[in-house]
């Protein structure tokens, strides 16, 4: 296995990972990098830096429920007569690490439960007759690749520190380097570097309690938060506790820029929703920095926590004020990372995709609707029904056994084969509707309207079916994914409300997205598919055209090609279709619905539909 | 409570199926499954989200209301907040070591069903106060432990039959909490929309046949983002609380900085805090006595009623939640008749999420309802 201080590169995970170490109430680091970067070696030699003997749990994707959570230990149980508790992965790692690669991956329950555990400390067991707390206090070590799709923000919000993602381009030559570098050293110089490194994460563990910040410190990164627009309170904390971190791993009992800087870096900029605004002075003034304290406060109390801000402080460092250091930090936001970090994490932040529920493809989950005999290696055995049909045959059993035995069973309970319950499940599966809207052209706006009206009557019946909705307008050079799957109309309402029309018609850019989309979901589980294209015409702008500005010009026959290759691909993938014509010149139609032929969907010419149309369209499509 | 002990005396019965000696666990048992849950944050402690905060102080005076659904932000302490919750309330008498936490009346009621006629006497029970149950049920929850299931070590050493009381039984006269509720499995969201419309649990399943009360004060708290609510879920929660990212750097740094005490010295920042949660407990227990003191005009109700109609809000729920809510809101305050003053303070809570949901709709609900409000008290003026 490869040491930590052995790998090469990764500098900011690897500082995430030891203010970490130093801090676990940080909660965890996520590092999203590309294949080959080495995130997963350096998440497993994170136990390196850590005191020896801390748990590490590594949670495979395929996690059950009840490895997961915990529950009966069902062998055990028999065997012993009473209920034996077998403790789940998520307590497993209480006081550990819990480790996750590919946490995109992961599906939407287990997400929930680790969610669930991180904010209590602890873990409900309440399943099968089991009622149980087992404590749960962990640092979750997340690694994935971007391009598997993103992690949900819920998990995010509870992880401290986020890498910000760089693209690899460098991961061959990186790769040499850690060759090199392994071959040349010797096992004693790995040894001696990670001694050294973890008495280091030692000492700071110690200090970090002597650590403080000024008052005007904390203000200044929870304006940053508040500038970046970060989503919550709870980054305040992670963002003061990681500035807090790094200046005890620099053995120093009190905060300066560049603590705040890297605390700002691996906290606020990957959850970032927007720039840092330009005019922000004048938003400042607008807010003059109240004094006074909210009125929960009770009275007579010393309000002062003595680690958090020290007057003194606060009176020697007059010349830093809040505002100076937000600018600071602002600064360091837009020069000291790489360019294409902000485009990353607003992207990433679209592209998040919420209440995802891949329960379709699991027969293991859902809802038990009852049991039934059944082999015990061909499903879930249902315990209890199958306690419940051996049970009265306890005392006969015992005695046909003694009779052909000669002596007394020693097991607490004898349980036949013909007792074995299974159980069985059943589960609603969702539908993904995935909208094309052509917001090209005089007649987009109408066309907008009615996508709208029928995202919005599907998502009110979303809940009963399960079903999810996403929308992707195109005009102009390329296609935009404006509402990711989701279920939520609060969401839909805030994307759909500003929309640009107007200009070219890039529909194979549009197809390729949806196709994109679909595949992305399908690796979360939803089969069930459903395109649903609104035009009025022809796709004139080509995939190249979408990618490349200074690309040339395809021609017609181009673009026709692009099209029906996606249109097989899509086809071929057993993604249902239905293309809605609302060309209004009767006599120019003739597009849609060789389109519809390709893509093997159904056509509808509504030139006039209304949103309800549509949906049912599209329903009993 | 005691519309509790009235409704559950009328429906709640055991019976046993023939044949199958089922019967109860009880006492013992309990201790068992007790839980040691770590120490929570101070109720009162909390910085800003008044609207939730309020909300629940509102239930704890009348659970009639019928819960809370607080939804927002991530990371804006809405499960911190109700996890606080337990502190602040009161205690409730039960027969001691009841399963069910049923009052000495219903106790005595239902038992006689299950005995064959043998009646209990209230002097042969003792009584013991516990506090009001505030139990959290889990995302991973299996129907089993929700609902009650056979117990199986009395399955597995005597070969008996005997049920397990669920997280049902114990929520009895108390809170439900399901945090991440939008998520909540379909399958137990059904049992919950069962027994909250009915106030009592019915366990037909595996051989074992039991009815018992489940009374409770539902709690939802969850991201809006993460998935919707089902409509009928959505519609049982008396008040939607709506909590926002808190903007102000002062109150943001107020927050880090009780947290990070607590963190650090939970022990002493509990007793800091101690003062301020019996006052608001004091506070609780007051409106508690006079809510059945409170009156109200028939002016304000007829109000109430218009503001419903023409907010075009289905059933009735609306009007009764309101006109509650105004009870126990004036309660808290300390008045002894509502007024539309009162109204105007909680119309938001009762009303935001029985307006018809339409997506493309820009007005935020509450501007709505406080736009309806006003309709509603210009007219009243002119009158």
């Amino acid at each position: 296995m490869i040491a930590f201080t052995d790998i090469v590169g990764m500098d900011l995970a690897k500082q995430a990972l030891m203010l970490l170490a130093i801090d676990p109430s940080l909660g965890g680091v996520v590092i999203p990098a590309a294949v080959g970067s080495g995130k997963s070696t350096l998440a497993r030699a994170f136990s390196d830096i850590l005191p020896e003997n801390t748990p590490f749990v590594e949670l495979p994707l395929n996690v059950t429920e009840d490895r997961l959570i915990g529950g009966v230990d069902l062998e055990a149980t028999l065997v012993k007569g009473e209920r034996v508790v077998q403790h789940g992965v998520l307590s497993k790692a209480n006081e550990g690490v819990l480790y996750v690669d590919s946490l995109s991956l992961l599906d939407s329950s287990a997400v929930s439960h680790v969610m669930d555990a991180m904010s209590r400390g602890e873990v409900l067991v309440e399943r099968e007759g089991l009622s149980e707390v087992h404590p749960s206090k962990f640092m979750l070590v997340g690694t994935y690749d971007p391009s598997d799709g993103e992690v949900r923000m819920g998990l995010l919000d509870r992880v401290g520190l986020i890498v910000p993602f760089t693209t690899q381009n460098d991961y061959r030559a990186r790769r040499q380097i850690l060759q090199c570098n392994i071959g040349d050293k010797d096992a004693e110089d790995t040894r001696d570097e990670l001694r050294m490194l973890r008495g280091l994460i030692d000492a700071a563990r110690e200090l970090l309690p002597q650590v403080s910040m000024t008052k005007e410190q904390m203000q200044g990164l929870i304006q940053s938060a508040l500038s970046l627009g970060v989503e919550g309170n709870r980054v305040d904390i992670f963002v003061i506790r990681a500035a807090l971190a790094s200046a005890a791993l620099a053995q120093r009992t009190d905060v300066d820029e560049e603590d705040m800087k890297l605390a700002v870096k691996l906290v606020l900029v990957p959850r970032a929703t927007r720039m840092p605004e330009p005019e922000q002075e004048e938003v400042q003034e607008e807010m003059p920095p109240e004094e006074e304290m909210p009125p929960e406060e009770p009275e007579g109390e010393d309000e002062e926590s003595p680690a958090d801000t020290p007057d003194s402080d606060a009176e020697e460092e007059q010349e830093e004020t809040p505002d100076m250091i937000e600018e600071l930090m602002m600064e360091a936001v837009e020069t000291e990372l790489p360019d294409n970090i902000m485009n990353i994490s607003l992207a990433s932040k679209k592209k998040s995709k919420s209440g995802s529920r891949g329960e379709a493809l699991n027969n293991r989950r859902g809802r038990f609707v009852r049991s039934q005999p059944g082999e015990v290696r061909s499903g879930k055995v249902a315990l209890i029904p199958t306690l419940i049909s051996a049970a009265p045959w306890q005392d006969s059993r015992r005695e046909e056994r003694k009779r052909k035995t000669g002596r007394a069973s020693k097991t607490a309970l004898i349980i036949n084969k013909e007792d074995v319950k299974v159980k069985k499940f059943r589960d609603k599966s969702g539908t993904l509707f995935i909208f094309m809207v052509d917001a090209s052209g005089s007649m987009a706006l109408n066309r907008m309207r009615q996508a709208k009206g029928a995202v919005a009557h599907l998502l009110q019946n979303a809940y009963v079916h399960r079903d999810q909705v996403a929308l992707i307008s195109f005009r102009g050079r390329e296609a935009q994914l404006l509402l990711p799957p989701s279920q939520s109309v609060d969401r839909a309402k805030r994307e759909l409300d500003v929309l640009p029309t107007g200009g070219g018609t890039p529909l194979a850019s549009a197809m390729y997205l949806a196709w994109e989309t679909a595949k992305q979901a399908r690796t979360k589980g939803i089969s069930q598919i459903m395109f649903v294209l609104i035009t009025d015409g022809r796709g004139n702008i080509g995939l190249q055209a979408s990618m490349d500005k200074d690309a040339p010009k395809a021609s017609k026959d181009e673009i026709e090609n692009e099209i029906t290759g996606l249109a097989a691909s899509v086809n071929a993938d057993g993604i249902a279709s239905i293309v809605i014509d609302t060309q209004m010149n009767y006599l120019s139609r003739g597009e849609a619905p060789k389109l519809a032929e390709k893509l093997g969907g159904r056509y509808f010419y509504l030139p006039n539909a209304k949103a309800e149309q549509i949906a049912e369209a599209a329903m009993s499509g | 409570m005691t519309q509790t002990a009235s409704a559950a005396k009328k429906t709640a019965s055991t019976k046993a199926k023939a044949g199958t000696g089922v019967k109860q666990t009880s006492g013992p048992k309990k201790a068992r499954t007790k839980k040691k849950q770590g120490q929570a944050f101070p109720f009162t402690a909390i910085v800003g989200q008044e609207e939730m905060k309020l909300s629940l102080i509102l239930n704890i005076i009348d659970p009639r209301i019928g819960g809370v659904l607080v939804m927002g932000h991530r990371g804006t302490g809405k499960s911190t907040t109700v996890r606080a919750l337990a502190e602040v309330l009161p205690s409730i008498e039960r027969v001691k070591d009841d399963v069910y936490n049923r009052k000495v009346d219903q106790f005595i009621e239902m038992e006689k069903t299950t005995k064959g006629g043998k009646s209990l006497k209230p002097e042969d029970l003792t009584i013991e106060d516990i506090p009001v149950p505030v139990v959290d049920l889990p995302l991973g929850a299996t129907e089993d432990r929700v609902c009650g299931t056979i117990d199986i070590e009395q399955a597995l050493t005597s070969g008996v039959k005997a049920f397990e009381p669920g997280l049902l039984a114990q929520a009895n006269r108390g809170f439900l909490y399901i945090d991440e509720v939008n998520l909540l499995d379909d399958h137990l969201v059904d049992v919950l929309l069962d027994v909250a419309a009915s106030g009592r649990n019915v366990v037909e399943r595996e051989g074992i046949s039991i009815r018992h009360p489940a009374r409770f004060v539902l709690v939802g708290s969850g991201n809006p983002e993460e998935g919707e609510l089902r409509p009928q879920l959505l519609d049982r929660f008396g008040l939607h609380a709506r909590i926002i990212t808190i903007t102000d750097v002062e109150r943001r740094v107020e927050i880090v900085r009780r947290r990070r005490e607590f963190d650090d010295d939970p022990q002493a920042f509990l007793k800091k805090w101690a003062k301020e949660q019996k006052k608001l407990q004091g506070q609780i227990l007051d409106a508690q006595k006079l809510l059945p003191q409170i009156t109200m005009n028939d002016d304000v109700l007829t109000d109430i009623a218009r503001l419903c109609m023409q907010l075009g809000i289905d059933g009735h729920r609306g009007e009764l939640t309101i006109t509650r809510t105004a009870h126990a809101f004036a309660a808290f305050k300390g008045d002894k008749e509502v007024t539309m003053d009162h109204v105007r303070e909680i119309s938001g809570l009762a009303l935001r999420h029985r307006l018809r949901k339409d997506p493309l709709e820009t007005l935020d609900p509450g501007e709505k309802i406080e736009r309806e409000l006003a309709k509603v008290l210009g007219e009243a003026e002119e009158v």
